[in-house]
């Protein structure tokens, strides 16, 4: 049995996962308190971190029915992040661990959204391509085996979750902006403006910088009023593009490494017209359970499978990285 | 009661081990110049060290002391983050200790006030003071002007003394250290950088936890003295 922990952003995570992938619990202590900073602040996540650790650890072994004496290994979530939020994982799963005398797994948090797709009921094992797509990260990935994979492709500028959060803001919506500017879509016209999907850039590489760009112009010209108006039909047509050029990608990964299977990670898989998008492709899709999708730590302990672990007393001196490293 | 005490406020990686029989053991990481803090990579090292030195196993710690800070930021949470998980898995108690405290107490049986003086960057210090057991300056994130007249205020002779100059407030720490130039002037009596004075030491983290009360692992949290920037910015 694993436990899991996971402070990469701003949700306090840990998990009890057993070998096979079935997952006893997975708890996610989301800090809610960065919406009114219009973003994630560090060193509020960090303080919030420390704060809720070890009650969401206490949770998850409750929820399972377990106590750290069932464990056999720890996994945490080493980076990519914020540096200050996934200290307080590590070293909390370092101490656990030290104090019982247990093999620690770290965790690339990267390879945790692909292993995801592994947890059951829904196991869904490579070959396949998968499209990870959240407020942190953006990338598509060629999944031969389990427990690595290969980046094909990754966002340029702004992750696609973020791209959500800041056409919403534009919009006058809060944050988070995806579920706002989503539900706001509904009422809109997809064709109304035709805004870019960085089709020219060629590759596997997401940007969303023309995007943004196109939306801020587009406000400008219609006019404080005139744009008020038609705020749907601004955030349906830009929601389409996020999703056409997520797609284009996709389409171009498929076609580039023959898979015929694809499977969906982070917050944005959770926006309606995407999955919509994805179904309609020729290939057997995969979309985990939502809380599967955005961060959580049971996928941190699904990664621990493939990762060596470190035993006692080798993973004293592990330190958490904020970007690279991982095997990437 | 054997207390294992933490200290991470300060860049030196700082573990104590009190035992039961009373002895103190210590280890500590006190970066180079120009090496950064190794509170991440080298505290469980230092607390195995400090524990096969003292004849101790970890389960047979009954209380984990963490130092609170203030100090940096990140260093605290590393720090106590780790005494927390240690405690969490070993079912020991949890006590919080100031580090300030701490340090001032290893100028303990000075009769004359004894400051702890922490560099706290953005050019200025954590700050307090004590005479003997009695807090005389309540912890605090000040330039050092201004804690260069609090330690003027405390340095002059009380009116009653008959003119008898009191001796002067012994200034300790590395923010003593930093600022120097401006605390001396006050009147302040600081001892040469290289005396051990100047660092937080582990037996003095464990000892003011043996007397603390022990709290819910809630309670042990950074006492951070400063909001975090985006909270300071906010109207
Ligand atoms: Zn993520």
């Amino acid at each position: 049995m694993i436990v899991a922990l996971e402070t990469s952003c701003d949700d306090t995570c840990a998990a009890v996962v057993e070998r096979d992938g079935t997952i006893r619990s997975n708890v996610i202590s989301s800090q809610g308190v960065h919406d009114r900073y219009g973003g994630v602040v560090p060193e509020v996540a960090s303080r919030h971190h420390l704060e809720l650790v070890n009650d969401v650890v206490d949770d998850a072994l409750r929820q399972a029915g377990a106590t750290l004496d069932d464990a056999d290994t720890i996994a945490v979530t080493r980076g990519p992040g914020l540096v200050g939020a996934l200290l307080v994982g590590l070293q909390t799963a370092k101490a656990l661990a030290a104090a019982r005398r247990l093999p620690l797994a770290p965790v690339d948090h990267l390879l945790g959204h692909v292993a995801a797709t592994e947890l059951r009921p829904q196991a869904f094992a490579p070959p396949f391509l998968c499209l990870v797509a959240s407020g942190g990260h953006t990338f598509l990935a060629d999944v031969r085996d389990p427990g690595r994979f290969e980046v094909l492709g990754s966002t340029l500028d702004d992750a696609a979750g973020e791209a959500f959060d800041k056409g919403a803001r534009m919009l006058g919506l809060g944050y988070p902006g995806g579920p706002a500017l989503q539900r706001l879509a509904q009422s809109g016209d997809e064709r109304a403006f035709d805004f870019p999907t960085a089709k020219g850039v060629a590759g596997l590489d997401f940007s969303f910088a023309g995007l943004k760009t196109a939306l801020l112009y587009a406000i400008r010209d219609l006019g404080e009023d005139e744009a008020a108006a038609r705020r749907a039909d601004l955030a349906a047509s830009y929601q389409r593009a996020i999703v056409e050029a997520l797609a284009h990608r996709v389409e171009r990964g498929l076609e580039a490494t023959g898979h015929t299977r694809l499977a969906l990670g982070g917050g944005v898989a959770a926006n309606g017209p995407l999955r919509e998008r994805m179904s309609q492709l020729p290939v057997e899709l995969a979309i985990p359970p939502i809380e599967l999708c955005t961060d959580n730590a049971a996928m941190i302990a699904a990664a621990a499978r493939h990762v060596a672990p470190l035993p006692y007393p080798e993973y004293f001196g592990l330190d958490a990285y904020a970007t690279g490293e991982g095997g990437l | 009661m054997i207390v294992l005490g933490l200290d991470t406020a300060t860049p030196a990686t700082v573990v104590g081990l009190l035992r039961a029989d009373g002895v103190a053991f210590e280890g500590r990481h006190d970066p180079a110049a120009g090496e950064r803090p190794g509170h991440a990579t080298r505290l469980l090292g230092l607390v195995d060290e400090v524990l096969a030195s003292a004849g101790v196993r970890l389960d047979e710690v009954t209380r984990i002391a963490a130092g609170v800070g203030p100090g940096s930021f990140t260093g605290l949470r590393i720090g106590i983050a780790t005494a927390r998980g240690l405690a969490q898995a070993t079912g020991a108690e949890l006590v919080g200790v100031s580090t300030l405290r701490a340090l001032a107490v290893g100028a303990a049986g000075q009769d004359r006030p004894v400051a702890a003086i922490l560099d706290a960057r953005r050019g200025e210090v954590f700050a307090a003071a004590w005479i003997g057991d009695t807090e005389v300056m309540s912890p605090a994130a000040v330039a050092p002007e201004t804690l260069a007249e609090a330690l003027d205020a405390l340095a002059r002779p009380a009116p009653r003394s008959g003119g008898a100059s009191a001796p002067p407030p012994l200034a300790i720490g590395d923010g003593a250290l930093r600022f120097r130039d401006e605390l001396e002037p006050a009147g302040a009596d600081i001892p040469p950088d290289d005396d051990p004075l100047h660092r937080v030491a582990g037996r003095h983290v464990c000892h003011l936890g043996a007397r603390a009360e022990p709290a819910g692992t809630d309670a042990v949290v950074p006492d951070y003295l400063r909001l975090p920037d985006a909270e300071a910015r906010k109207p």
